[in-house]
């Protein structure tokens, strides 16, 4: 998880763990608040219809449009200026919350929303998006990108890329409302509803897929974490306070990861903030490249696909982003072929898979915290590691996640047949709210991806380290671990 | 934030050879993990997906 404003952070302590708590929080708030809102349609109330969806389009007019038909008389516009207003207001009410000025968060907000949604747009133009021969006949065209329409996701990253690398004055003045670790929390505790819609169809599948997962924290904690630990000590000479970090950030969960062991072991607060920033760099070369490596390999293994996202993309941002553009990529390709896939199977396992390796963030930094302060850097009690930390580095968005997990699963399953068959369209609303805090999470982090850093005298030993351990071990073994366990596993047919 | 030196912070951190305790981290570490990952292959292996 990851700050946007890293310049708070340089006088704090390492330890102090208050921001993120808040931002956690914050996530769950909202979450819940959108999931909670699209239940009212479960007693015949739309309260969130309104807000703006976009298909594939060859003609603009015809892009946008309500997402519920109660809501058809708003049209496009309106529904996308509705969708608007509602973020701003409650963004910036959450501005307050993160201690951030309400004005400069509003201003920052409006450039960053319709900057990014209009990447969303763009993207979805058919000549980008349409798959199929019958899509392209249907939109009347010879060719297309087959990007699919969350190619749209890469157009917002792209205009996140461009604003960061050629105006980065523009990024500067936008950097309030430049927070996607915020954006992909949210998303993620409506993911949890969504999911649960999903795996109630299939709750044997589902299962099998959550035990699977086990593997990947094994994976993460205790073979990646200790190979690129000793990448970093003994082959580019890192001390230890350097070494924690990074191993911790390219191996578990980038930027969190970083932040929680540097804090655990009592690093210097300027180390795990520039491991962050090379964390977030490389994620956008990894989402820019792996989706389209597993729809060309891995089309007839999705599930493959899905977990392997969850285990080689190292911000929580990046990897559901990256398990969502897959699933688009992937079900389009099997589409082609007549296969077709349930969606969002291949997003829960890359989803769940990312949110099993986020809960033993706090355990991890524990034990080495515990192993720093009694063996290495031994303190004072006052100082050594204490339980209590892993509560605190616990990432409690993960609480909203599962709460609606929980509820859409009960929902699905446990209630009378008439609200039941209620809840895909009602939890469906509050997937649109999802899709949109995606656009944002991506355009979010292509802002931060100022790839000069990487030039930056001294960046040079870092950025080693880091794309010989993640491209030359983290992301081949987790395909092989991938394999292994979601191998020969496919996503039930649409019915 | 001032701008950091990078190659300062990077160069003046002196070189530290691997303590007994981080070698058997990483000792430790990687081998609970194989053998983990081993069993729980072997589960999968006799515990297939269900539908």
């Amino acid at each position: 998880m990851f700050d946007a404003t890293l310049n708070d952070f340089g006088s704090r302590r390492a330890d102090s763990v208050a921001a993120p708590v808040n931002e956690d929080w914050l996530a769950v708030v909202l979450g819940l608040a959108i999931f909670v809102l699209a239940l009212a349609a479960l007693a015949n109330v739309d309260l969130i219809g309104w807000v703006v969806t976009t298909s594939v389009w060859s003609n603009l007019g015809q892009a946008l449009k309500a997402t519920s038909k109660d809501f058809s008389s708003l049209g496009g516009i309106g529904a996308l200026f509705a969708t608007y207003a509602a973020l701003l207001i409650v963004l910036s009410a959450s501005a307050v919350a993160l201690k951030t000025s309400v004005t400069k968060f509003a201003l920052a907000f409006t450039a960053v929303f319709w900057i990014a949604y209009a990447s969303w747009v763009i993207g979805n133009f058919a000549h980008f998006a349409a798959v199929t021969s019958a899509e392209q006949q249907k939109f009347g065209i010879s060719w297309s990108l087959k990007l699919t329409n969350e190619g749209g996701y890469i157009f917002a990253l792209i205009a996140g890329l461009i604003i960061a690398n050629f105006f980065p004055r523009f990024a500067e003045a936008v950097k309030e409302a430049v927070r996607p670790e915020l954006y992909i929390k949210v998303a993620i505790v409506i993911l949890g509803g969504v999911f649960a819609v999903t795996a109630a169809g299939k709750l044997g599948l589902a299962s099998s897929l959550i035990l699977r997962g086990v593997a990947a924290i094994v994976e993460a904690y205790l073979i990646y974490w200790a190979v690129v630990y000793f990448v970093a000590r003994k082959w580019f000479g890192f001390n230890r306070e350097w070494a924690a970090p990074l191993a911790s950030g390219i191996s578990i969960c980038g930027v969190s990861a970083a932040i929680a062991v540097g804090g655990a072991i009592r690093a210097r607060p300027v180390i795990p903030v520039l491991v962050s920033s090379l964390v977030v760099i490389f994620a956008v070369v990894e989402v820019l490249i792996l989706p389209f490596i597993a729809q060309a390999f891995l089309a007839h293994e999705p599930l493959v696909a899905g977990a392997w996202m969850g285990l080689a993309v190292k911000t929580d941002g990046a990897a559901v982003a990256a398990g969502g553009i897959t699933e688009s990529l992937i079900l389009a390709k099997n589409a082609a072929e007549g296969v077709n896939y349930q969606p969002g199977w291949i997003l829960g396992t890359a989803a769940t898979i990312k949110v099993f390796i986020d809960v033993f963030i706090g355990i991890w930094a524990f034990v080495l915290g515990y192993i720093w302060t009694n063996h290495i850097n031994v303190t004072r009690d006052q100082d050594k590691a204490k339980f209590k930390e892993i509560w605190e580095r616990f990432p409690k968005f993960i609480i909203g996640f599962l709460i609606t997990f929980a509820v859409g699963l009960y929902l699905a399953l446990g209630t009378s047949a008439d609200i039941a068959k209620k809840v895909p369209a009602a939890i469906g609303e509050a997937n649109t709210f999802r899709v949109i805090f995606f656009i944002l999470t991506f355009f979010s982090i292509g802002v931060l991806s100022n790839f000069k850093t990487l030039w930056q005298e001294g960046f040079g030993k870092l950025a080693a380290v880091y794309l010989l351990s993640l491209f030359g071990f983290v992301v081949w073994v987790g395909l092989l671990i991938s394999w292994l366990f979601f191998g020969g596993i496919t996503p039930p047919l649409a019915s | 934030m001032t701008q950091v030196d990078i190659r300062e912070e990077v160069n003046r951190a002196a070189v530290e050879p691997l303590l007994p305790i981080e070698k058997k981290l990483i000792g430790w570490s990687l081998t609970v993990g194989v053998v983990l990952l081993v069993g729980l292959a072997i589960l999968n292996h006799f515990i297939p997906a269900t539908f």
